[in-house]
């Protein structure tokens, strides 16, 4: 108890940096120049109606790198951490799942998958994008695994799409360094008409990459604790 | 000149990562090579950029992201400091992972692709610009940090991760609310744009900043906050720990170099404080690590935080500031990660166990490298950036930031080298099985460690004064130390011969007696090597390490040629003292008070330094500062090494167990370097009216006590080596109480006693370490009645105690002369009477001495032993007829000596008529007294003669015991505790209350250690705790500054 | 109150809960979801810094149009920061999942006292 009030007391202290900054908030009427220069020129040299895609992917694109690597790092480390153990594989009893679930999943699986696609090959003229539609995907596979808790992916297929996808990835950014201005330069493809779904650039076609990455990755990842789970302990 | 773009260290690593998911048995056999091939590639990228722009053919890169100027995309920087840190990852990462073959190789393409992209987010955080763009890259650093952990089988890895986890979640996400903060009040994420368009931050940006940076020094392991960091350092695999603390760290510590660009002056100076606490505070809890990775773990958080400190510190306009950083930086790197590597092929955790690496020389040589390299020892890099910090640091007039320096590199210095001190001499209990492919990388490392110590010393100020040669010579003996020993002391005795030749010709009077003392000394005490058999691997290294930094010392002109010398002949002399099979312990405490000693020296460089030009080492004489300070700080560190008074404790074990032909050495000849030293700043003080009257007041003082207390303690030993060496502790008390003095006639006095210890103490040891080498005991009492056997020997022994005991007509007489004249003329009447007390002290053990070895009953066990080696009595002789001439004719030096000495102290000076020696108060003819006590003692030794002729020789048992029966053997042994009534009398004033002083200094600094590390609770969550009250402690005692 | 003022005061209060559970609580899964909060409320902050009164959002569309699109839309920045922002946490507290999993197959325990081996 008396830990936990000192800690309620360190919290309380910690807060005085919350306080601090936010006496210092003030308000804002206008966008920063930084915004300001993406909303005046991002859809003359980007080309894609939504900016958060156009940030995302292109000026800031080498965040979204980092970001499809960390989701790679956990996927792998996830991956040989809780490899299945052989002498461990007897398979438990496993408790049927509800009707409704199995039924449903009939029906929605391929709708959601679908909806994923769709959401990150619109991602540059719509809100969402590639994980977002990536995450979708995957939540499709977790309907399947709850509709089926035997059921097992083909981690082959799976791999090689997170692979390839990957791939495809990188080699986008070099295209864009060797045809455009620089790694990641959307601009190597035409940018074709304002607001087509083949427009933007390379914008789709990366963040179609990206939703195949994330949606395979997450799968993977989902996959692995579900493969430990069926362990016994 | 067309370089390959850095982009392309991310698109291939990344490109290559992504391809090592795809599945398939074949890719599986072959990604290891696969990842070899990438780590290769980035190295030769990033070393390509280094050598372009180290030698100036391109400017430095940037890399446009997108192909947008920056604010508006991503941009990364390639300049000579990138270049240098990628170079620094890359090189660690491809050597890490040929170090990690085995593991990588089985844990699979998962493992090696979250190894490969730890390097590549290391990459990035070095290059990128951009904040947020780091933060990410972090965070990739930190998952794969997360999953290189568990790399390592065990519950005690995974808990160690998870706990890493939960520290740096916290810590992720201080930083991700300073990120979004900086945009809010700035508008810009880019560094620089924020740096240029932000001349001055608003009162939100300066919270921002905070929050920022201090994620990044939580990620740096502050002490208190770093509890996980130091269970992740004990419980990854070795290869893993190694990249964690020289590349994890180096990188980590860049990006707080390149947020620094955003820190005010407060923020600087908390950097400087903070690393300051994490330096002394860690290296007082390494002291109480008995595994040797969480002990480096200890040590790598107190290094990084010294190089905080510096970032604090030191601005980064200073021309010196790059050498100083990455001086350290890379000791730390190699190191650090040469030492993780070197604990992976030992495998036992044990400080102890690391005796296994006695069997290995090659792995030894590196391992002391290492320890010698972190602890900040010449010629490597952390010296000369040590060195060029406190210069700098005086030149702030930063002093109380060097005390904690030298404070926290002292308690380093404990724990690393008791550690070497057990894989020096421990006995080993294993055997190890080392695969090459990890023992490359270690070789590798342990190359660019003495690489880059001599890039660094070229690149501080008069760092190409320094004279490599005697490194060179120790070099090829090393190389050479599977040779015989006579072919290696052949070698040995040529070099120091030709020191000796080529320091010769510019050296004054005073110089050349130390030349003599010093070098033909060396030679003379080198010569009985040739009795050992074998290869005595080792022994001559050390050896032409010792005498090589007392010829360096010699032929030093500036401050830091003195001071590199003086530790070069310090690490020399530790390695000889500790070969003595009992000297483990001895030869640790001669180097924690040599290290003390030196840091005091080096403190004290700093002071004379402040206010001057140059670091000449004529600015003895011209100290702005502090001046008494820093002449009593130079003081007390030669004192350290001339045992006096209160420092003596160590001499008395390090002389007595060392090697028979060490300890005339050590005893003999390195002692004079603490002599050399006192000269040194006695010269620089002015001749009698200086300005230093109190410092050398109290030197006197000291010296006489030590005359008193070695004496005293000299006669209670039943062990011979021992005896000798206190006896060494008292004649050191003359000489210092003699120089002390600042007069013409002490100086002579001094002189001339130096000149006698030298010679009679290199007899006495000579001898009696052949004794104790043939007979393989210490104890006096074991031994007697060995005149018959060795009369060479015994000749010798009387020779020098003769000598030492100043009786005429040998030199030490002539000493006494010096002596009393030079007291009553100085006035020092109540200090000379304890120097003369001690002085009819000596007569006792020199009767003990020689009546305990040479007379008395001979034991059973001694009936067949014979003369020592012809190869210990031959520097004997030499020396014999050294102290005959010395004696005969001494104006032959005290004459020019004396000479050059009037122009210090012109006053009362001694005058010369033929061989007559005046002064004020009378004369002294040595000439005619060797003469007339030569004639006499023919005479009486001819009467002698002729009356014992009819005596008749008694066998040795033909007598009685009058009715006494001995219980113990040392009690057949007459000269067995003959002083114990002294013993009660006067017991009191030896040694242990000194030495209970010194281990109440230990032990109270073990057990504040003991109880610090106990807020290391080993619970993650409390670890975490501590993160976010360091945050918050600092944190507000920043609000009150802004 | 403005709106930017109630999420900011509800970013601030959500990290600082999940600061308290991720301190206080014992239970390794209980800390996680400590730590899960402390994560939403810093994305709530990020979109809260980025959000301009009576501005829509940063999708040129027919509403928005071409012109003086900067006076029209909300900061596009800290929403395209704070996607990454999550896929970071998304990832970091998978894998602290994976490690409690192995924690609690090692040992039986959640609690966090129970991980103590090494220590000082």
């Amino acid at each position: 108890m008396i830990r936990n009030f000192f800690i309620l007391i360190l919290v309380a202290a910690f807060a005085t940096i919350f306080a601090s900054l936010f006496l210092n908030y003030g308000s804002s009427e206008t966008l920063t120049p930084l915004a300001t220069y993406y909303a005046e020129n991002g859809a003359a040299e980007v080309g894609a109606p939504n900016l958060v895609t156009s940030i995302v992917v292109t000026y800031r694109g080498f965040d979204t790198l980092g970001e499809v690597t960390i989701l790679f790092v956990v996927a792998s480390v996830i991956g040989f951490f809780l490899k299945k153990t052989k002498h461990n594989n007897e398979e438990p009893a496993k408790r049927e799942s509800s009707e409704i679930i199995v039924t449903a999943s009939k029906v929605l699986v391929p709708i959601i998958i679908v909806l994923g696609i769709y959401v990150f090959i619109n991602g540059h003229l719509t809100p969402g994008g590639g994980f977002q539609g990536g995450s979708i995907v995957a939540t499709a596979f977790i309907m399947l695994l709850m509709a089926n808790p035997a059921f097992e992916i083909n981690h082959r297929i799976v791999h090689a799409v997170e692979s390839i996808s990957g791939i495809g990835f990188v080699l986008m950014g070099v295209f864009g360094l060797l045809l455009a201005g620089g790694f990641l330069d959307n601009r190597f493809l035409p940018l074709g008409t304002f607001g087509n779904i083949f427009s933007a650039g390379a914008i789709p076609v990366i963040y179609s990459l990206i939703g195949l990455k994330v949606g395979s990755e997450m799968s993977n990842i989902l996959s692995n604790f579900q493969a430990v789970q069926n362990e016994k302990m | 000149m067309d370089l390959i773009s850095p982009i392309y260290i991310i698109a291939v690593s990344l490109g290559t990562g992504f391809f090592m998911g795809m599945p398939g048995k074949n890719l599986q056999r072959i990604s290891f090579y696969l990842l070899m091939a990438v780590l290769l590639f980035n190295t030769a990228v990033s070393l390509q950029w280094l050598y372009a722009l180290a030698n100036q053919l391109t400017g430095p890169m940037q890399v446009f992201t997108a192909g947008f100027q920056p604010p508006f995309s991503i941009n990364l920087l390639m300049g000579l400091n990138e270049a240098v840190i990628t170079s620094m990852v890359n090189i660690a990462g491809l050597l890490g992972a040929v170090y990690m073959y085995s593991v990588l190789k089985k844990i699979g393409t998962g493992g090696q692709v979250v190894y490969l992209i730890l390097l590549i987010s290391l990459n990035v955080i070095v290059l990128s610009r951009d904040i947020f763009n780091i933060f990410v890259f972090l965070e990739v650093g930190s998952i794969a940090t997360a999953g290189l952990i568990i790399f390592q089988k065990g519950i005690k890895a995974v808990s160690a991760g998870f706990k890493y986890m939960l520290a740096s979640g916290v810590i992720a996400g201080l930083l991700l609310i300073g990120i979004i903060f900086i945009y809010r009040f700035t508008g810009s994420l880019n560094i620089d744009t924020i740096i240029q368009e932000n001349p001055v931050f608003k009162q939100g940006a300066l919270i921002s900043v905070f929050l920022i940076l201090i994620s990044v020094i939580l990620e740096l392991k502050p002490f208190p906050a770093n509890g996980w960091a130091l269970d992740v350092y004990q419980a990854s695999h070795p290869g893993f720990s190694a990249i964690l603390s020289s590349v994890i760290g180096t990188a980590n510590l860049y990006v707080l170099y390149k947020f620094s660009g955003l820190a005010s002056e407060t923020l600087f100076y908390y950097l400087s404080l903070i690393g300051l606490v994490t330096f002394v505070g860690s290296n007082l809890l390494g002291m109480n690590q008995d595994n040797a990775r969480r002990l480096l773990g200890y040590s790598s958080v107190g290094q990084i935080g010294l190089l905080v400190a510096v970032l604090g510190l030191i601005p980064q306009a200073n021309s010196n500031f790059k050498i100083i950083f990455f001086g350290l930086l890379i000791s730390h790197y190699f190191a650090k990660a040469g030492l993780f590597w070197i604990s992976g092929i030992v495998k036992k955790s044990g400080l102890k166990s690391w005796s296994a690496l006695r069997k290995k020389p090659v792995l030894l040589f590196l391992f002391i490298s290492f320890i010698l390299a972190l602890t900040g020892f010449p010629p490597f890099p952390s010296f000369f950036g040590k060195w060029q910090l406190v210069l700098e640091l005086s030149a702030q007039g930063n002093i109380a930031a060097i005390i904690a320096i030298l404070v926290g590199s002292f308690f380093e210095v404990v724990y690393l080298l008791r550690w070497a001190g057990y894989a020096i001499k421990l006995e080993p209990v294993s055997t190890l099985k080392i695969k090459w492919v990890k023992l490359i990388p270690v070789l590798l490392f342990g190359v660019g460690l003495y690489g880059a110590g001599y890039f660094v010393s070229q690149a501080i100020p008069y760092g190409n004064t320094i004279n490599f040669i005697p490194l060179a010579i120790v070099a090829v003996l090393l190389l050479l130390d599977f040779l015989p020993a006579y072919i290696k002391n052949i070698i040995s005795i040529s070099a120091t011969a030709w020191f000796a030749y080529l320091l010769f010709p510019d050296a004054g009077t005073l110089k050349i007696i130390f030349i003599v003392i010093f070098l033909v000394g060396g030679i003379l005490t080198l010569i009985p090597g040739f009795y050992m058999k074998g290869k005595r691997e080792g022994f001559y290294p050390s050896a032409m390490l010792m005498f090589g930094g007392l010829a360096q010392l010699i032929e030093a002109e500036n401050l830091l040629q003195f001071f590199f010398a003086w530790e070069i002949m310090t690490i020399g002399s530790y390695f000889l003292i500790i070969r003595g099979k009992k000297s483990m312990i001895h030869a640790f405490s001669y180097m924690l008070f040599s290290v003390g000693g030196a840091y005091l020296i080096l403190l004290a460089f700093g002071l004379v330094s402040m206010g001057n030009t140059g670091i000449g080492l004529e600015l003895l004489s011209q100290i702005k500062y502090y001046p008494g300070i820093a002449m009593a700080l130079l003081a007390v560190g030669f004192m350290t090494k001339t045992a006096s008074l209160g420092l003596h404790i160590w001499l008395p074990g390090a002389h007595g167990e060392a090697e028979s032909d060490v300890s005339p050495m050590v005893s003999a000849i390195l002692l004079k370097a603490g002599v050399f030293g006192l000269i040194l700043i006695m010269l620089a003080a002015g001749g009698e009216q200086n300005n230093y009257q109190w410092l050398f007041y109290t030197l006197g003082w000291i010296g006489a006590l030590t005359a008193l207390v070695g004496n005293l303690g000299a006669i209670f030993q039943e062990d011979a080596k021992r005896l000798l060496a206190y006896s060494s502790i008292g004649q050191l008390g003359y000489i210092l109480f003699a120089f002390s003095m600042m007069s013409h006639m002490g100086w002579l006095t001094g002189f001339t006693y130096t000149i006698n210890h030298f010679m009679f103490k290199a007899i006495l040891f000579l001898a009696i370490g052949a004794i104790v080498l043939k007979l393989k005991t210490h104890n006096m009492y074991e031994m007697g009645g060995l005149i018959k056997k060795m009369p060479f020997s015994f000749i010798a022994v009387l020779i020098g105690i003769i000598t030492l005991a100043g009786i005429p007509p040998l030199s030490g007489f002539g000493g006494k002369w010096l002596f009393y004249n030079a007291v009553i003329l100085k006035g020092w009447y109540f200090q000379g009477a304890i120097v003369f007390f001690a002085g009819t002290i000596a007569f006792l053990y020199c009767f003990k001495l020689i009546y305990s070895i040479f007379l008395g009953q001979l034991k059973d066990n001694h009936r067949n032993v014979t003369e020592v080696s012809f190869w210990f009595l031959l520097p004997q002789y030499i020396l014999i007829i050294g102290v005959m001439v010395f004696s005969a004719r001494p104006d032959i030096i005290l004459k020019p000596l004396g000479a050059t000495l009037s122009n210090i102290f012109p006053a009362e000076q001694l005058t010369w008529n033929g061989t007559t020696a005046l002064s004020k108060l009378g004369y002294w003819d040595a000439t005619t007294i060797f003469m007339v006590i030569g004639i006499m003692f023919v005479i009486l030794f001819g009467w002698l003669w002729f009356m014992s002729r009819k005596a008749q020789p008694v066998k040795q048992f033909n007598m009685v015991y009058s009715a006494e029966r001995p219980e113990r053997p040392e009690l057949t042994h007459l000269s067995h505790n003959i002083y114990a009534g002294y013993n009660k009398a006067l017991g009191f004033l030896v040694a242990p209350g000194i030495t209970a002083f010194w281990s109440y200094a230990t032990n109270f600094f073990e057990s504040a250690g003991n109880f610090i590390r106990r807020i290391y609770s080993g619970n993650g969550q409390s670890y975490a705790i501590h993160v976010v009250i360091y945050t918050v402690v600092v944190f507000i005692i920043y609000l009150s500054t802004i | 109150m403005a709106i930017e003022i109630i999420s900011l005061i509800t970013s601030f209060v959500l990290m600082l809960i999940g600061l308290y559970g991720l301190l206080s609580d014992k239970n390794i899964i209980k800390i996680i979801v400590g730590f899960s909060l402390f994560d939403t409320g810093t994305h709530i902050l990020i979109v809260t810094i980025g959000y301009l009164k009576g501005k829509t959002a940063p999708i040129l569309d027919n509403a928005v149009g071409l012109t003086d699109v900067s006076q029209k839309i909300v900061d596009p920045i800290p929403q395209a920061l704070v996607l990454t922002a999550i896929v970071i946490g998304l990832a970091v507290t998978a894998l602290m999942l994976a490690y409690a999993l192995k924690m609690y197959q090692a040992k039986k325990s959640l609690n966090i006292g129970d991980y103590k081996t090494l220590k000082w």
